[in-house]
């Protein structure tokens, strides 16, 4: 399969607001395709409505060639999703917490929940109520990643991790791609997008434009975000 | 969704237990206090069944509180209507509402579960939350009776429990179908609606021209008088409860399974 992820015309709004206007994307397998753009440009949405969390009337949503909407339990088997906030129920053990996500995907994943536990210094055995941030997305990433998803979907998974954590969180999704995943990484950080994206592209005002290349200079990057301003 | 329902039982186990044991414990002790108030009580019957609408309105009117049966239907009654009318309110009205206020719709949404599946799962959270409650209220009430030395009456308690369990699920629907509105828990909304509902049965009690619709309240069928008398349960009003309690249930499934959820 060629595009593991395909977009056709969405378009999606919040009653007169303005959410995401004819949006259309492709992403390759084996890709690591880097989503750009200010607060509020859409990335969220999309990726929302890839989900399934928000339901769109216009456009077509393909994952692993499957639809979104009808294919939705099948497809979700299959990815695994990082959100920008981690939030998990409060008066839970991080160990119940990383169990719960694999018993509700019908799987024993301990083996690679453990590894990745250990490569990341999570204390499984704390109640999420005690995490900071950065320890909530560390349990996320656990979560994400332990089934070894097909594809993997990110919404800045970066902020509040500190540098060593991140240097080892791309080596895990590198690690993951060559084995065959492909990735959309939603981020601020033009860095990451420079560094690891094969692919990218930028959202501004719910409209997505293709970028050539992911290695784009920092004036031309924040020109985007100028021009979202002005 | 067998996972999620267990982590919902587990989530919700310690408030269902602690409202079953408060108002089990409350009930228990109301039924205590009629052997150390029985010597006062005739006069007071006399009194309390003459006092016209007020009288018809707390079923004092129908059965003695003299008599450990409507002592327990006047004061456990009330105890056990309110209780378990907030309970399930306060449950049904969290149970969908509290992913997206919480955030963890983010975390639970992104398995591979329908929301059909999640809404089945939480529902049935909340129906058995309230059998768990029933049976435990209901063991403390019998145990009342045992400790007084008296008979249980066990066909009318078997009723009132029965007929405020079906109150109590009528309710939670109501307040199920709220939750999946709802991206806030609103545990003051679920609260109001019991209390309404239960002055509402009040009032058409007191005043003679609402009486003809009682029937639309889910606690004119709970009325432990009426049921210690041995009085017939209005079969309109079940067929309101059975209406909506369908209603509310299959607007939920509808309705949140079309809405957007939020972040």
């Amino acid at each position: 399969m060629e595009n593991v992820i395909e977009i056709k015309n969405l378009t999606k709004s919040y009653g007169k607001s303005r959410g995401v206007v004819d949006v259309s994307l492709k992403v390759k397998e084996g890709d690591i395709f880097g989503f750009l753009g200010p607060n509020g440009a859409g990335k969220s949405t999309t990726i929302r409505s890839m989900l399934g969390f928000l339901k769109y009337k216009q456009g077509e949503i393909k994952i692993l060639g499957l639809d979104s909407v009808k294919d939705h339990e099948k497809i979700m088997e299959n990815i695994g999703y990082m959100p920008s906030e981690a939030w998990f129920y409060p008066a839970m053990r991080v160990s119940e917490v990383i169990k719960y996500a694999a018993d509700v995907r019908g799987g024993d994943y301990t083996k690679e929940a453990e590894r990745i536990c250990e490569l990341l210094k999570v204390d499984t055995h704390k109640k999420i109520k005690e995490l900071s941030l950065g320890n909530r997305k560390k349990v996320s990433i656990v979560c994400a990643m332990q089934h070894r998803p097909k594809v993997f979907i990110f919404d800045e998974p970066t902020s509040g991790l500190d540098p060593l954590i991140q240097k080892k969180f791309f080596g895990l999704i590198n690690e993951y791609v060559k084995e065959g995943a492909t990735c959309l990484l939603s981020t601020h950080v033009l860095s990451e997008v420079n560094k690891y994206c094969k692919n990218a592209a930028i959202m501004r005002e719910g409209r997505l434009t293709m970028l050539d290349s992911p290695k784009i200079d920092d004036e031309s990057f924040l020109k985007f975000y100028e021009d979202e301003e002005a | 969704m067998k996972r999620i329902f267990l982590g919902e039982m587990k989530l919700n186990l310690k408030t269902t237990l602690l409202w079953s044991f408060v108002v089990g414990i409350l009930g228990f002790v109301c039924t205590m206090m009629y052997k150390s108030m029985q010597g006062d009580m005739k006069a007071m019957a006399d009194m309390f069944s003459n006092m016209g609408a007020f009288s018809d309105a707390f079923g004092m009117s129908t059965l003695s509180i003299a008599t450990i049966e409507g002592f327990f239907a006047t004061e456990v009654g009330t105890v056990h209507g309110l209780g378990g009318g907030m309970f399930a309110a306060i449950l049904a009205i969290g149970i969908l509402s509290k992913e997206e206020e919480g955030h963890t719709g983010e975390f639970l949404f992104s398995l591979p579960v329908s929301r059909i599946k999640v809404i089945a799962a939480k529902g049935i959270c909340v129906f058995l939350s309230l059998i768990f409650f029933t049976i435990i209220c209901a063991l403390f009430y019998a145990l009342g009776f045992v400790m007084l030395n008296e008979e249980v009456p066990v066909k009318e308690l078997v009723i009132f429990m029965l007929m405020h369990f079906i109150m109590n699920v009528e309710v939670a629907s109501i307040c199920f179908a709220l939750s999946s509105i709802s991206g806030k828990n609103r545990m003051g909304l679920g609260i109001g609606i019991a209390m309404m509902f239960y002055v509402y049965d009040l009032i058409g009690r007191v005043v003679p021209s609402m009486k003809d619709y009682l029937f639309l309240g889910p606690y004119s069928y709970t009325n432990a008088s009426e049921i210690f008398a041995g009085k017939e349960i209005s079969k309109e009003a079940l067929l309101v409860a059975a209406v909506v309690l369908l209603l509310g249930i299959v607007f939920a499934f509808f309705y949140y399974d079309k809405r957007d959820l939020a972040s």
